[in-house]
């Protein structure tokens, strides 16, 4: 690597790690006044107050059972339902209807749900919440899936009806195994959209829900800005946490193929 | 011969896509134990014709007649028709011997008895020493032979093969050939082998056809379909002949 380019990769990695480091700093400092460069004093008080306020780890369990449920539920259905798309004979035009729920931001959407969501008695409960989140995310995995219902993956299940397999079998034992890879993508993907949900989460959620970004957009509100930086640490652990596995994941496959190759 | 005495019969099949004509109601009967090559062009219909004969697409008008019972409504995995594609399509998350496995599984034959079944296929095909290797990790015609194997297993009715080796070499598609001879006559084996290829017609079936633009010819003996001008032979024996008289003599040593 030339000295040019280890310089520009440096500055990249600074550009990206500077954001945590400087939410982690934030995180624990105390008193921080104008003009100093750091804060003035240093303490653990703010990551102690996670075991105090109710508020912070309500909002951590609360965001973990929403965006896991979420992700889940979303990666399996669209699964599903891409695969439905791909067998049928309006294909074209589902496919082009799972990319109309993105042609507006989430929160123009939710403003039009809103009414549903509140004759339905939905709206201020988490599962308004989290039935908007979902229908947020099952048209991303049925856009993710498109590619993997492709003529080959057809064809395998087709083999195993001529085989003597049930189309459940053909799914079961042929398409799943081989969709286990796409399906984990997926549910990450689908898990930080829904972690990071602000707009919808506060429109259907009427600042009922506090999920953790709503309680990082509070913080920021009240100029608690070393709770707003806790929040944020929060926020950005399990995201960090996905893409350490999903290296790792990564890695052990490129592996795992190279010894197959040898 | 009457129809009763018939495995497979196919009466007045058609089928399009959109305005587009694919098959022109075609007739086709195949007795037990007989091998149909059908000769075709690329987009001549031969896929189509397979595909709804095992249940994978669904014809215009028309009637399929397997053993004397009528199979248009039956669900391929109802058929016992296997249909085996140009590539080998193994199962790549399953080693040779869990594929070859694979269908008699979906039939629920006990542990031992498919142990037995898979080993004993697996000696027929000489890749015993291959048994637990992943589809990945063999060659282009050993997958081929996986991909037989796995069909041959389950003992089916029928197998349709859709020029199972256009994607193989010379030399490894010239085994195959061979092979499949082999366990057509070993498993009396009742096939409809379409191909593109002129000479891999003739080699394989022990009845011919040509299907050109939808429309099936059957020919009632080898020598009717060597004869007629429209299959091509005569002009490849012609072609021959000539390099044979052309060629220089100093060539000969």
């Amino acid at each position: 690597m030339t000295k040019k380019y280890r310089l520009l990769a440096l500055l990249t990695a600074f550009l990206l790690v500077f954001p945590i480091l400087f939410v982690v700093m934030l995180s624990l400092g105390k008193t921080w006044s104008y003009p100093a460069l750091l804060p003035e004093h240093w303490s653990v008080a703010t990551w102690s107050s996670l075991f105090q306020d109710q508020r912070i780890s309500q909002g951590i369990v609360l965001s973990l059972i929403i965006s896991i449920s979420v992700g889940a539920t979303a990666s399996f259905l669209s699964l599903l339902l891409a695969r439905s798309i791909a067998y049928s004979a309006h294909q074209r035009q589902w496919l082009v209807g799972s990319y109309l729920p993105y042609l507006v931001s989430p929160v123009v959407l939710a403003a039009a749900w809103q009414y549903y969501f509140l004759r339905l008695g939905l709206s201020g409960q988490v599962q308004g919440v989290w039935l908007a989140q979902f229908l947020i995310t099952l048209p991303f995995g049925v856009i993710f899936f498109n590619s993997f219902w492709n003529s080959h993956i057809r064809s395998l299940e087709q083999l195993a009806a001529t085989l003597g397999g049930s189309p459940w079998q053909g799914f079961w034992l042929v398409s799943f195994p081989l969709a286990k890879g796409p399906l984990l993508i997926c549910f990450f993907q689908s898990f930080l959209i829904s972690w990071f949900e602000y707009g919808l989460t506060a429109l259907i959620g009427v600042g009922k829900v506090q999920t953790l970004p709503l309680l990082v957009f509070q913080y920021v509100g009240e100029a608690n800005i070393f709770y707003a930086a806790l929040a944020s640490c929060l926020l950005m652990a399990p995201p960090l946490l996905l893409l350490w596995i999903n290296k790792r994941l990564v890695f052990i496959r490129s592996e795992g193929m190279e010894d197959q190759k040898e | 011969m009457g129809t009763t005495e018939k495995l497979l019969i196919v009466k007045e099949l058609s089928k399009k896509y959109g305005s587009e004509k694919v098959l022109h109601s075609l007739d086709l009967e195949l007795a037990s134990g007989q091998v149909l090559s059908i000769l075709g062009r690329s987009g001549s219909g031969k896929t189509t014709l397979l595909k709804i004969i095992a249940g994978l697409e669904i014809a215009d008008t028309g009637d399929i007649f397997l053993n004397q019972k009528h199979i248009n409504e039956l669900a391929p995995q109802h058929r016992n028709i296997l249909y085996l594609y140009q590539e080998a399509l193994l199962f790549p998350h399953l080693s040779v011997a869990e594929n070859l496995a694979f269908g008699l599984r979906l039939r629920k034959t006990p542990a031992a008895a498919c142990a037995q079944k898979v080993a004993q296929m697996l000696e027929e095909l000489g890749l015993s020493e291959q048994a637990h290797k992943m589809p990945d990790a063999l060659s282009g015609g050993q997958r081929q032979r996986v991909a037989f194997g796995r069909a041959l297993i389950v003992q089916p009715k029928v197998v349709l093969l859709d020029e199972p080796f256009g994607a193989l070499d010379a030399q490894t598609r010239q085994q195959m050939q061979f092979l499949f001879k082999k366990l057509a006559q070993a498993h009396q084996i009742t096939a409809i082998f379409v191909t593109h290829d002129l000479k891999e017609a003739l080699l394989m079936g022990d009845h011919l056809a040509t299907l050109d633009q939808g429309q099936l010819k059957v020919y009632p003996s080898k020598a009717a379909f060597i004869e007629d001008a429209e299959t091509g032979v005569m002009a490849e024996l012609a072609f021959w002949e000539s390099i044979k008289t052309d060629r220089p003599t100093g060539h000969e040593n």
